[in-house]
């Protein structure tokens, strides 16, 4: 692909804290490389407020190379921006022309309050995982892993849901901001294996029971998650945690 | 988990309002049945004796009075969850996806089922209520032993007003669009997500659901109007 240079207008969410009303902030990003990342843009961009003694934008990132989760930017009304299955981190400019306004919002959402500019507080999900979203395993020696047979194709099945990184971008793409796919993910990467039988039950109660109780709204069905999921985690997990939830919600004794 | 917490939760009153909706197809059908009967050329026979029957069956009238309830209970329970929804965001966005992302008919559901509930209770005012507890003339047809009341040539004269015929075409357009979506929702809502029957769900969802059985509904008025 031919490498090209671009002016940019970007107009980003400025948030000083949380208590803070924010608004946006329009800024001219000059001779951005094709080749770069989205957050590379970002870099330049605060290089140069850094530069003019002012304060950079706040964003989260990690890993650089679409697997930690940590970034978050709802690019011009997409979740991670245009390209599908992709990370903000895995976005080249090259998805943007000479001359483009970007608008960049953080995720909105009640449950993933705003910390600063782009960077928001995801401890929802975290608190999600405590519910239930682990397997309980004695301390020993570890078995030999082949004493549990598992099905080919239900291991892929359940590897396709690990494989979600917790970005948000389900919640962040959902005109209800619900959580559910990400839920579904948890719940489906263990329920689909032997290891995660015993626990299942509760896990599924808990874990929905912390998700209403996080604010997040719930699913219609309209498939935007999936749609802006950078690992693609499909619906049919959502259909796994209603099953689950419904078996646990008529069968548990509590 | 108790029930009362059960159905208390965000999936718990969705399989409500998923299950009330399945109820609320089934009477779309089995109710569309009943009132093609309106374009037999017979003088209101078949569908007078027809309505006759079904206002004075005791099961009938059960079920009708349970159909009321479940007509309430959707709309009540969705509509709960839909302003939790609209709380879970509460600063927008400024850019929105529109439909790169989701389908039209999957965001309007709120909106769809507001028109028709407002549908559902000028109809039943114009015609279900003067039916059970209004004088209404009466009509005598060969091999019924008593005059029965003539709703078939009530409902003639409504549809010769055009307002009455563009209300009932924008109610059944309604039904259109919630039902394009409302139907396989509601299956992956209770889980039924599974490759080999998605494909007939979202085919009777569309055509039968979505398409051919809202059509059928608006043409009653529509061929009575252009008929007169």
């Amino acid at each position: 692909m031919e490498h090209y240079n671009m002016n940019l207008t970007l107009k980003v969410w400025r948030q000083k804290n949380k208590n803070d009303q924010g608004r946006f902030e329009t800024l001219q990003a000059k001779n951005i490389s094709s080749e770069m990342s989205f957050l590379e843009m970002f870099d330049v961009v605060n290089e140069e407020l850094i530069n003019e003694g002012k304060e950079p934008i706040a964003f989260d990132h990690d890993c650089r190379e679409g697997i930690c989760g940590m970034c978050s930017m709802h690019i011009n009304g997409r979740a991670h921006g245009p390209w599908e299955g992709t990370t903000t981190c895995q976005l080249h400019m090259r998805a943007f022309k000479d001359g483009d306004t970007i608008v960049v919002e953080p995720w909105r959402a009640g449950a993933f309050p705003v910390l600063k500019d782009l960077t928001v507080d995801r401890s929802a999900f975290d608190r999600i995982i405590e519910a239930g979203g682990y397997v309980s395993v004695n301390t020993g020696n570890a078995q030999d892993a082949n004493n549990i047979p598992v099905e080919k194709h239900k291991a892929d099945l359940a590897f396709a849901a690990a494989a979600c990184i917790g970005c948000g971008a389900c919640v962040a793409a959902c005109k209800n901001s619900s959580a559910m796919l990400f839920v579904s993910a948890k719940v489906s990467q263990l329920a689909l294996l032997p290891q995660g039988h015993p626990e299942r039950r509760t896990r599924a109660l808990n874990m929905v029971a912390q998700m209403d109780k996080e604010g997040f709204g719930s699913c219609t069905n309209t498939g935007a998650c999936e749609a802006e999921c950078p690992k693609e985690i499909s619906l049919t997990n959502i259909a796994r945690l209603n099953r689950e939830f419904i078996n646990a919600g008529f069968t548990s004794e509590k | 988990m108790k029930w009362s917490q059960f159905f208390n939760t965000s999936i718990g009153k969705k399989l409500l309002v998923g299950a009330t909706g399945f109820f609320l197809c089934s009477f779309v059908l089995v109710h569309l049945a009943g009132n093609l009967q309106l374009l037999y050329k017979d003088g209101g026979k078949a569908f007078n004796t027809y309505a006759q029957f079904m206002g004075h069956n005791g099961l009938i009238q059960f079920l009708a009075w349970g159909l009321k309830i479940v007509i309430v209970l959707h709309a009540f329970i969705a509509l709960q969850l839909t302003i939790r929804n609209r709380a879970a965001r509460p600063v927008k966005y400024q850019v929105n996806p529109g439909n790169q992302t989701s389908s039209w008919f999957s965001r309007q559901m709120a909106i769809m089922g507001s028109i028709l509930l407002i549908f559902i209770v000028v109809h039943l005012a114009q015609l279900w209520a003067p039916f059970h507890y209004a004088e209404m003339p009466t009509q005598s047809y060969e091999g019924v032993s008593e005059p029965i009341k003539d709703l078939y040539s009530v409902t003639y004269a409504l549809f010769q007003n055009p307002l009455w015929v563009i209300l009932y075409v924008v109610g059944m357009i309604a039904l259109s669009f919630h039902l394009i979506h409302g139907f396989k929702s509601a299956f992956q809502t209770f889980g039924l997500n599974h490759s080999k029957y998605n494909g007939l769900i979202n085919f009777i969802g569309l055509w039968l659901f979505g398409i051919a059985i809202p059509v059928a509904f608006a043409a009653i008025p529509v061929v009575i109007y252009l008929n007169k």
